[in-house]
């Protein structure tokens, strides 16, 4: 039974195909409940406010304010920033993105061929802060086995948030964070490991236009929730026929152990359990179309960990074959006036193009 | 050993005959309060006693949770007393009285005649007494955390706290540091200001008021010379000088406070700002100390809160009681407080 499905896992690893999901460990890990010690809440109870119609429209206008102020601090920045002064190496690893799923759609190439694709959407993305390679001290959980190295660390640390939220919604600790930063809080953080020479300062907006058509990314992001599941749809098992005499078992596991000197169920053998709700990664993932307008990044297949509306982390590939070989926008792409309507990969057909023919054979 | 036992009963013997003209200067601040707070003590008890045959006066209270007539003893009972006739809630709640539908009467105060007794609390639809009797309290208590807040080798001497003007965004005292010339606090020495309010407010210490002689004033305010200066013109205004007393700090103000310091909620001591006298004055400059809360009850969410608190950090415009500039006597700034 194990060997069978070792033989299949090595199949689907050499299509090298979207769907393929290399995990980390072998065994479900259950969710922890009790926080650590350095944990603040985030959301907070909302009460009704003792304020008058006056004193609420004030409000409104000053996180409006805020919020303006925050979305044009771009441009003083970009025009001081625009000497790009480090240069973009094969090894230099630059900021990854937070982005929303939100739906599918098919894309047809010139051939003709069909694929599906994911919509990724790229929202309201800003760098919180910067954490210097030495500085940078993440909290290590008791089960990690290998300590990882402290004076070799060479990667800083950049903080992104998505999504701005309105500060009465959540707690003044969380909201402590951005205030010292000069920002408006988000509902979304996430750490990107970048060489320092990638580093960006506070408050850079971060769009679409920070990857290229033809790019392959690597996605962070949990897979869909779907609780208690049974042996056949978590592990793959055949089970057994539906009818030809087969008593009481059709979707079961079977035997789960041999016999002989170690007699007993060895730990790790596979059985219903919790599926799903855990973080994944899928490597080298290929973006065929940017809407810039709109932030939309249009990725090959529809194997992107999560349900429409959830959230993933997207960053440049750590594949050695699809790793990127020009330069890429360094650090990150600057907002400007004058980008086209969309972008497409040479091999997409786009629909304002004669429609695809083929030669009568 | 012996030589210097018999020097030391000398210097005693010596000061006991001898009266010392200047005792004010041997008066720490810590002993000055303790003194401060001995007198008002006495002269509270002394009024009391002094009603001698006790009157009854007839008090209509109007309100929730219905009217009534209260039979109470004359210039002994408070507002406060007929209150906790009603119910704990109403003792705690009641930041105001009114009286005949027109004078405002601090809670505490005894009442002289018969009258009709309202209750204000803070969700009253005319709350610019309550307001004004808010931050003026709160003025007092930021005077009662500053003389707590400095380390015994600091000497505080309080000047003085202008009317309430909530408009303006925080409530401010006036204090004098003699030996601090340049200070510029630190947000971590702003953080310890708040606290220590902040366990003033937590306590409940009711606010206790006392109608005294100019005499008796000057007496208990000998240590301090800008309100030692104060205390005759505001005797002048009024005709007496009124007290409020917080826990043993003991400070002059004119009009009605609330009911205990229970009754403020969420605070911040957001800025102190240096004002400067003319150079001719004898106070060359003046600490003045700002603030910003809101009454206990009142709901608020941190970022609305926030702005509030930015607000305060501002230099408050009220007329400072030093400044170069002004053509009426800068006593008369305290007689209105």
């Amino acid at each position: 039974m194990a060997t069978s499905n070792l033989l299949l896992l090595c199949n689907s690893f050499n299509k090298l195909s979207v769907s393929n999901v290399v995990k980390r460990c072998c065994h479900y890990r259950p969710p922890r409940y009790r926080p650590p010690y350095w944990f603040m809440p985030k959301e907070r109870v909302v009460s009704e406010d003792m304020l008058t119609q006056e004193n609420r429209d004030f409000l409104a206008e000053v996180k409006q304010d805020k919020h303006n102020f925050q979305h044009s601090l771009e441009s003083p920045l970009t025009n001081v920033d625009t000497p790009q002064t480090t240069e973009w190496t094969q090894s230099t690893r630059r900021v990854g993105v937070i982005a929303r799923k939100i739906g599918n759609y098919p894309l047809w190439t010139k051939d003709g061929k069909k694929f599906q694709t994911t919509l990724l959407q790229v929202s309201d993305n800003h760098v919180i802060k910067y954490i210097p390679p030495d500085e940078f001290n993440p909290m290590k959980s008791k089960k990690m086995k290998k300590e990882p190295w402290k004076e070799k660390r060479t990667l800083g640390c950049l903080l992104v948030g998505a999504e701005s939220i309105d500060p009465s919604t959540v707690t003044k600790d969380y909201c402590g964070m951005f205030t010292k930063v000069g920002m408006l809080p988000k509902r979304h953080l996430c750490r990107f490991m970048v060489s320092p020479n990638a580093q960006l300062p506070t408050g850079t907006p971060l769009y679409a236009t920070h990857f290229r058509v033809g790019d392959c990314v690597d996605i962070r992001a949990k897979t869909i929730d779907r609780g208690f599941q049974g042996v056949m749809k978590r592990w793959g098992f055949k089970g057994m026929p539906a009818s030809h005499g087969v008593t009481k078992t059709h979707r079961r596991p079977g035997n789960i152990g041999g016999g002989g000197e170690k007699a007993r169920v060895w730990p790790g053998t596979k059985m219903p359990g919790h599926m799903g709700n855990s973080w994944r990664i899928i490597r080298g993932v290929k973006i065929l179309r940017i809407n810039p307008e709109h932030n939309v990044l249009w990725m090959l297949g529809v194997a992107i960990p999560g349900e429409t509306g959830a959230m993933c982390y997207l960053y440049d590939t750590v594949l050695p074959l699809k790793k990127l070989k020009t330069p890429p926008p360094f650090p990150t792409q600057l907002n400007s006036l004058e980008i086209p309507q969309e972008y497409y990969d040479d091999c997409i057909h786009q629909f304002e193009q004669p429609t695809i023919t083929f030669e009568e054979s | 050993m012996k030589m210097n036992m018999r020097c030391f009963f000398k210097t005693l013997l010596y000061n006991k005959n001898v009266q010392c003209p200047d005792s004010r200067r041997f008066l720490s601040s810590k002993e000055a309060i303790e003194r401060r707070h001995h007198l008002f003590m006495l002269e509270k008890k002394r009024q009391i006693e002094k009603v001698g045959r006790i009157e009854k006066i007839e008090v209509n209270y109007k309100g929730t949770p219905k009217e009534c007539t209260l039979v109470m003893n004359k210039n002994i009972s408070t507002p406060y007393d007929c209150a906790r006739h009603m119910s704990e809630w109403h003792a705690d709640n009641s930041a105001l009285a009114v009286l005949d539908g027109t004078v405002y009467w601090d809670m505490h105060k005894p009442l002289t005649e018969n009258c009709t007794l309202e209750f204000q609390n803070f969700t009253v639809a005319e709350p610019q007494q309550v307001n004004k009797a808010f931050w003026r309290s709160c003025s007092l208590v930021l005077g009662a955390c500053v003389t707590a807040a400095f380390k015994d080798s600091v000497p505080v001497k309080l000047h003085s706290f202008p009317g309430p003007d909530i408009r303006s965004g925080s409530f401010i005292y006036d204090v004098d540091l003699p030996t601090l010339s340049d200070w510029k606090p630190t947000p971590q020495e702003m953080h310890t200001l708040s606290a220590e309010y902040v366990i003033l407010t937590r306590k409940g210490l009711p606010i206790e008021r006392l109608d005294v002689s100019e005499q008796l004033a000057l007496e208990m305010f000998i240590d301090n010379e800008h309100k030692s200066s104060q205390i005759p013109s505001i005797a002048r205004a009024n005709g007496k000088v009124t007290l409020y007393k917080v826990d043993k700090h003991v400070d002059i103000s004119k009009g009605p406070m609330i009911s205990h310091t229970a009754q403020i909620g969420k605070l911040a001591i957001t800025s102190v700002h240096k004002l400067s006298g003319s150079p001719d004055s004898d106070v060359k400059q003046l600490y003045r100390f700002q603030g910003v809360a809101l009454p206990t009850g009142v709901i608020l969410n941190h970022f609305a809160f926030s702005i509030l608190i930015e607000r305060a950090k501002k230099l408050n415009s009220a007329r400072s009681p030093i400044s170069p500039f002004t053509d009426r006597e800068p006593q008369s700034i305290a007689a209105n407080a």
